[in-house]
């Protein structure tokens, strides 16, 4: 098949497995945000305990090749609960996520000076309240491109799920690619889908940079 | 009564002791200037006040009341005292006015109206009217020490703690902070202050105290202290100053 054949044929089938690729990611970056976040907090938590706990998991997340993470949550969780593929998928990729965006978000959040929190608590604020409306709009704004490299690598990473049998955009891609025995056209043409969407999301993210940080006109110390 | 009063207050850091024994009582209208050479522990004695630190040994005393850090509500004694510091601190996400109403409506649960009119109030009196809607990124050093004063202000505190407000500043942004510190005082807030400006003790100070190693070891009015110092490392110390 020439490449023009490949586009005419898979045009829309890859756009509507382009809503599930999507879908997967959404889904999975919403929960590693929040995995994120409570990780982060254990991490810095003055309790030893929370910090082993905190440890423990990004470091397993971290040093376990993803598609084993996959292929352990769907094949080992679901002989005790039933996950359907779609849901097996999107925890697997936010727990390997998570342990990343834990990482950026606790450094964010202890580069945050402290003399803030101070002049918080000084205020006669109390620990949670300078947390919430001194310490983590900062840490979050200053996390944004670090959070958009990683939401872009999990967009990527999404079509792992593809060996977990959800009809994704990767999936798409090795189905046609086996039937029309044009794998060199086919790949290049999701390959591209691939490439527009984190383009897209690349300026999103910079998009909500700027929006979030009227205040950086200069260098803020 | 005393607004604070301090027994026998000791605090460490690991195994070095940096306050070794302060006995101190700060009445009501008083303005007490700290003065002492680098390192001599004026800082953590003001951050001890506040219980920034706690107090390793000692007792301290707010408007009569024996803090326990542990057991008292330190929110809530914090809410009565105020504090600027070197380096400003302004929230830098939040525009001036903001920066100034955000203690009041979130602590004291004031109305967004009462607490916007208090801070415009403020922001006048430290000569700042038409910044309300600047982010601090935007001001120059002393306009930010103005909003932070007013900032501290708008809780409405019964003491002001100031640690070397002016050390950060331009030469000729110095005088606009430190005039904003003597209309305070003149109003009759009770403030403590740690300054390297003597121009400014000599004039405002009701009382000096002058810390060395950890210990205060000279105490007295501005004529005393500046005029006639009894401890050599006192006249020392000034020689190098003044
Ligand atoms: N959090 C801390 N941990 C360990 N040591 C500390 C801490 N804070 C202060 N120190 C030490 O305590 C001593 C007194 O410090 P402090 O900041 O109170 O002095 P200072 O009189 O304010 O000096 P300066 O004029 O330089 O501000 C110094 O030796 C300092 O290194
Ligand atoms: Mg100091």
């Amino acid at each position: 098949m020439t490449l023009l054949n490949v586009v005419q044929d898979y045009f829309w089938g890859f756009l509507i497995a382009t809503g599930m690729t999507l879908r997967l990611t959404a889904v999975s970056l919403v929960l590693a945000v929040v995995i994120g976040l409570l990780f982060a907090f254990l991490k810095i938590s003055k309790y030893r305990v929370a910090n082993i706990i905190a440890d423990a998991y990004i470091g397993i997340t971290r040093g376990m090749p993803l598609i084993v993470q996959l292929m352990f949550l769907y094949f080992g969780i679901s002989s005790i609960v039933t996950l359907t593929a779609f849901w097996a998928g999107s925890f697997a990729l936010a727990l390997h996520a998570g342990g990343y965006v834990a990482e950026i978000l606790r450094g964010a959040i202890q580069n945050v000076d402290r003399g803030q929190t101070e002049a918080a608590r000084s205020l006669g604020m109390s620990h949670g309240m300078s947390m919430r409306l001194i310490v983590l709009p900062q840490a979050v704004r200053r996390a944004i491109p670090p959070l958009g490299n990683q939401f872009i690598i999990g967009l990527k990473d999404s079509s792992l799920v593809a060996f977990l049998g959800v009809p994704e955009l990767f999936s798409k891609a090795m189905t046609a690619a086996a039937a029309n025995y044009s794998p060199f056209n086919t790949y290049l043409v999701a390959g591209t889908y691939y490439l527009v969407l984190v383009i897209i999301f690349t300026w999103l993210v910079h998009k909500l940079e700027t929006r979030l940080t009227p205040y950086r006109q200069e260098a803020t110390r | 009564m005393s607004v604070i009063d301090i027994k026998g207050l000791h605090k460490s850091f690991g195994d070095l002791e940096v306050l070794k024994g302060i006995d101190l009582a700060i009445e009501t209208g008083e303005v007490v200037v700290i003065i002492g050479p680098s390192g001599s522990g004026k800082s953590t004695l003001l951050r001890c006040l506040n219980f920034l630190e706690y107090p390793t040994e000692g007792e301290i005393r707010v408007n009569g009341e024996l803090i326990d850090p542990k057991k008292t509500d330190l929110d809530k004694v914090r809410q009565h005292m105020g504090m600027v510091f070197q380096h400003f601190q302004l929230f830098p996400h939040k525009n001036v006015l903001h920066n100034i109403t955000i203690a009041p409506m979130n602590v004291k649960n004031a109305t967004r109206k009462a607490a916007n009119m208090v801070a415009r109030d403020l922001l006048q009196k430290v000569g700042l009217p038409d910044k309300e809607k600047a982010w601090p990124s935007q001001l120059s050093g002393g306009q930010k020490q103005r909003v932070a004063i007013a900032r501290a202000l708008a809780m409405d505190p019964d003491i002001m703690l100031f640690d070397e407000v002016t050390s950060a500043l331009d030469p000729e942004l110095v005088n606009e902070v430190l005039q904003v510190m003597q209309d305070l005082a003149a109003g009759g807030m009770t403030m403590v202050v740690v300054t390297h400006e003597m121009g400014f003790a000599r004039e405002v100070a009701s009382r000096v105290i002058m810390m060395d190693d950890g210990r205060i070891i000279e105490e007295g009015t501005p004529e005393q202290l500046f005029g006639d110092p009894q401890e050599e490392r006192t006249r020392m110390f000034l020689s190098q100053v003044l």
